[in-house]
């Protein structure tokens, strides 16, 4: 799970009143994606610690007086009499869990609530103990989805419904499936066309499907990281504690309103002119608040050069570094990241000095003209600089200026061979760009499997890329489109596990999960 | 990898005569100006000087030895990263698609392999400005550095802590709170049998992260060992109240030597800053790897950085050094290695690569020396006898052309 996730589901299963650490262990990026890392990387010593800590945390919060009530169904009581520690163990635990328990299980863990009647005197302190488990646990912390081989195909590993269901619910609302969900995979629903797009159905249209896929926009355009944004203010006279949260409010409610309210194609997200600012932001585009308090939608002047999202300050400020613009990691991001295009580390050894600021070479421009006539610079720079030459008019935090040092800025540029003259001019390129509607579909696969593509998954991504052209680029065919496919009902090949190393694991154990 | 186990001299601990040995290392991103780095004149005392950026670590010069003039011996292909990982674990990274990541565990934690089991903490990790660190214990398994004083403070002597001649709380929930890991660590071994290769490599971690952390709470409830300089330290500011880089650092180190002092770990690493990071230093105008490659020459502001980052080395060492153990000094019993992920960061370049190390890790190594490698050898050597510094047994440290089988007689006393 994300930290996200973790929190969003012990919200859903124990309360949104609780306070949830979430600093548990750094989300992780791979490929692209913490929803990658959080399924590749591996839990440090700390990390593991800390959740420890986190689940009592949380335990002990749940079990209070005036909240336990809310939560549990019944009360344990001490010793033999109890009927509740079961029942409830299994309730929560198929919520956390993402599954039924397994009997054996679920002894385990009733025998430490037992064991901890026995030394502490309060049975919901006792039950604590259960819960903590429970969330300590790797069927809550990971996301086990193995699949189950099927009789046909040895090769498509088919998830089961609960994995389905967990896979669903993760994908649309970030968090663990609620109980209409889990009652729906217990009666094999899922398992089913009709059955999986009712699901879908439902969870698009609660007002959750919004932070869900909020969610992954904002993972695929590295909005975390505007948390950490670091700019001198001497500089940027505009940057404040709050302006990395407040550009990210912007470009998250840009996207909902582009892929809900309007249902428009997904790459109106390249030349729409109208977003959502709040007074921060207003003031860093020097047009008019729309509201006293939060955001306000506000389209944008029409012959303007602010447009869509190269034109948003969580992409200009994050693509550029703490006193300055830099055309290169605007360029690299629009590359990388819309794009889905691979841009290789400089060589090492490389002289990287960029000449100073001089009377024939005022602005940026000039001064690192060097990166495209250098041959062995400009195989990598020349398309990444030239798109982010496009957007010199936007300093370092995504304030519009017309001159740089002075002199004005010439922003016209390339996108491999087609030209343009201004962020307008690349704004309508990205949009018409082949590689930008399949880098949705490929962004929006790696973030719902959590993982980069497998062997031989490239090809079906190339007919998911097609038919999503004929969809219309919308959000919901995405969505429905994926769901129907194998990317999302069939794990890859699984390699099989080589035996414990020796040493490690005397007591190896057996009897619980194996039939899983 | 290593084979790694530790000869009696490592963990001798008995009766107070003789005291564990410890591995410190201080990070610092982004290289050095290799020209005004290197000393002047070779060999042990007044044989040689300090040079302009080593020029804060003049008050313990005797206690330091630099090494000068090696390279780290992996393909430079990763900039930054090739440097860092290549030194601090002898492998080149492991790099797709931009992610990158360390091939082998680093330095400190084939140094904690051998000997943190003893202690309540395997490692610790900790650095001023925030970042995802290089402790690893093998590909995607990183250890995050603490940035927060007041939380490494709670972690380490906060509730649970139990200074020399107090007797230990004993609390019926620790023991419940093992049961309970007991049956984490049960239904990971169980996962562990249905996963692939990766996943199960992922829930190896997690067991050996459960495993440390029962031991830890069983050790809480025992006798802590009787340690003269082990006392409660002052409780930091709150990371609000903390107003620079070095303050904050300062605070962590204390922290780590306090961790030190009271035998909670034997193995520890401070991230001052990371590789590429944009940290604006006090007195410079800009983030600092951007300075590294856009400052003119002479590249001052360049300077000042690692000027400032020795400083904070020299805090390290001098505050080791001011904590007794027998007739002796902590510092005696360390060894701290001091480094960056390249030397001349405008370059990337990682020849005359920048390593200093404090401390005789109890007359292991030699310290006020500076010794020069004319034939630029391999930066391994360094990290092969700090590992059996520590008194581990190790065969060699690193692979392909970065593996090395020798230590650095030099720096061997």
């Amino acid at each position: 799970l994300t930290n996200a996730q973790y929190e969003n589901s012990i919200h859903d299963v124990l309360g949104a009143d609780l306070f949830v650490p979430t600093d548990n262990e750094p989300d992780y990026r791979l490929r692209g994606f913490l929803s990658v890392g959080a399924g590749s990387a591996s839990i440090s010593p700390r990390g593991v610690e800390r959740f420890e800590q986190a689940a009592f945390s949380v335990a002990e919060q749940a079990m209070e007086p005036g909240v336990r009530e809310g939560l549990m169904e019944c009360d344990p009581v001490l010793g033999a009499g109890d009927s509740c520690t079961r029942t409830e163990l299994a309730r929560l635990g198929r919520s956390l869990w993402r599954r039924p328990l397994l009997a054996a299980e679920l002894d385990a863990i009733a025998a430490v609530v037992t064991e901890a009647g026995i030394a502490l005197p309060d049975p919901w302190d006792a039950f604590e103990f259960g819960l903590a488990l429970l969330l300590q646990s790797p069927h809550f912390l990971y996301r086990v989805e193995l699949g189950h081989e099927g009789i046909s195909d040895v090769f498509a590993r088919s998830y089961d419904d609960w994995e389905l269901a967990s896979r669903l619910s993760y994908l649309l609302w970030n968090t663990t499936p609620d109980p209409e969900l889990l009652d729906a995979a217990e009666a094999g629903d899922l398992s089913t066309d009709i059955g999986l797009d009712l699901q879908v159905e439902r969870l698009l249209s609660s007002p959750r499907a919004r932070e869900g896929m909020r969610a992954w926009f904002g993972d695929m355009m590295h909005l975390a990281e505007l948390d950490d944004l670091y700019k001198d203010p001497g500089v940027f006279l505009h940057m404040s504690d709050s302006l990395g949260a407040s550009a990210r409010g912007e470009t998250l409610q840009f996207f909902e309103h582009i892929a809900f309210d309007q249902s428009a194609d997904l790459r109106t997200i390249a030349t729409s002119r109208t977003t959502f600012l709040n007074r921060e932001m207003a003031a860093l585009y020097e047009v008019r608040a729309p509201e006293r308090e939060g955001f306000g939608q506000v389209d944008l002047a029409g012959d303007g050069q602010r447009i869509g999202i190269l034109g948003q300050a969580s992409l200009l400020a994050l693509a550029a570094h703490p006193v300055s613009t830099s055309p290169t990691l605007r360029g690299k991001f629009v590359r990388e990241v819309l794009l889905c295009q691979l841009i290789r580390a400089p060589l090492a050894g490389v002289d990287t000095a960029i000449p100073p600021v001089t009377e024939e070479a005022p602005t940026l421009r000039e001064r690192v003209a060097q990166h495209l006539t250098d041959p062995g610079c400009a195989g990598c720079h020349d398309p990444m600089d030239n798109i982010g030459l496009g957007l010199e008019n936007f300093d370092g935090i995504g304030r519009f200026r017309t001159h740089d040092e002075g002199a004005l800025i010439d922003s016209s540029g390339k996108v491999d061979e087609d030209l343009f003259e201004d962020p307008v001019g690349l704004a309508q390129l990205l949009r018409r760009h082949d590689d930008f509607a399949a880098c949705l579909v490929k962004s929006f696969v790696r973030y719902a499997n959590g993982a980069g593509e497998g062997e031989g998954q490239a090809e079906g991504l190339d007919w998911f890329v097609y038919e999503q052209g004929l969809d219309q680029h919308k959000l919901t065919s995405l969505i429905s489109t994926y769901v129907g496919s194998a990317f999302f009902r069939q794990a890859g090949v699984l390699d099989v596990a080589p035996a414990s190393p020796s040493g490690d694991d005397d007591d190896d154990d057996d009897s619980a999960g194996a039939g899983r | 990898m290593l084979d790694c186990f530790v000869n009696d001299a490592g963990t001798a601990f008995a009766g107070g005569t003789s005291f564990p040995r410890r591995f410190g290392l201080f990070f610092w991103g982004n290289g050095t100006l290799p020209h005004r780095w290197t000393p002047e004149g070779v060999g042990e005392g007044d044989a040689w000087t300090l040079s302009d950026q080593l020029a804060p670590l003049a008050s313990v010069k005797d206690l330091i030895s630099v090494i000068s003039g090696t390279e780290v011996r992996v393909n430079n292909q990763i900039p930054h990263y090739s440097g860092a990982a290549g030194f601090l674990s002898g492998h080149a990274p492991l790099g797709e698609e931009g992610d990158n990541t360390f091939a082998a565990p680093s330095i400190d934690q084939v140094i904690a392999a051998g000997i943190g089991g003893e202690t309540l903490y395997r490692s610790l990790e900790f650095g001023a400005y925030p970042g995802s660190g290089l402790s690893f214990n093998g590909p995607n398994s990183s250890n995050p550095p603490e940035s927060s004083p007041h939380a490494m403070f709670e972690r380490l002597f906060g509730v649970g802590f139990v200074a020399p001649g107090d007797d230990p709380v004993l609390d019926p929930r620790l023991g419940l709170r093992r049961s309970v890991l007991d049956a984490v660590l049960e239904q990971t071994h169980s996962l562990r049998t249905q996963v692939g290769v990766a996943d199960a490599a992922r829930l190896d971690q997690h067991l050996s992260g459960i495993r440390d952390l029962e031991l830890r709470l069983a050790r809480m409830q025992e006798n802590p060992p009787s340690l003269e300089s082990c006392s409660l330290p002052a409780e930091p500011p709150l990371d609000d109240a903390i107003a620079t880089l070095s303050e904050r650092n300062r605070l962590l180190v204390d922290l780590g030597v306090m961790a030190f002092a009271c035998d909670q770990t034997r193995v520890w690493s401070d991230f001052l800053t990371h590789p590429v990071h944009n940290f604006i230093f006090p007195g410079t105008n800009a983030g600092q790897h951007r300075l590294t490659h856009d400052e003119l020459d002479p590249q001052s502001m360049v300077h000042d950085t690692v000027i400032q980052a020795m400083d904070e080395f020299r805090y390290i060492v001098e505050a080791l050094a001011a904590v007794p153990e027998g007739d002796e000094t902590l510092l005696d019993h360390c060894a701290v290695l001091a480094t960056s992920d390249v030397s001349l960061g405008r370059t990337h370049a990682l020849d005359e690569f920048p390593i200093v190390t404090a401390g005789t890790a109890g007359g292991f190594l030699r310290t006020g020396l500076h010794y020069r490698s004319e034939t630029r050898e391999s930066a391994s050597h360094v990290m092969l006898s700090l590992v059996r510094s520590m008194g581990i047994v190790a065969a060699s440290f690193g692979e392909d052309d970065a593996l090395v089988t020798d230590g650095l007689e030099e720096l061997e006393a």
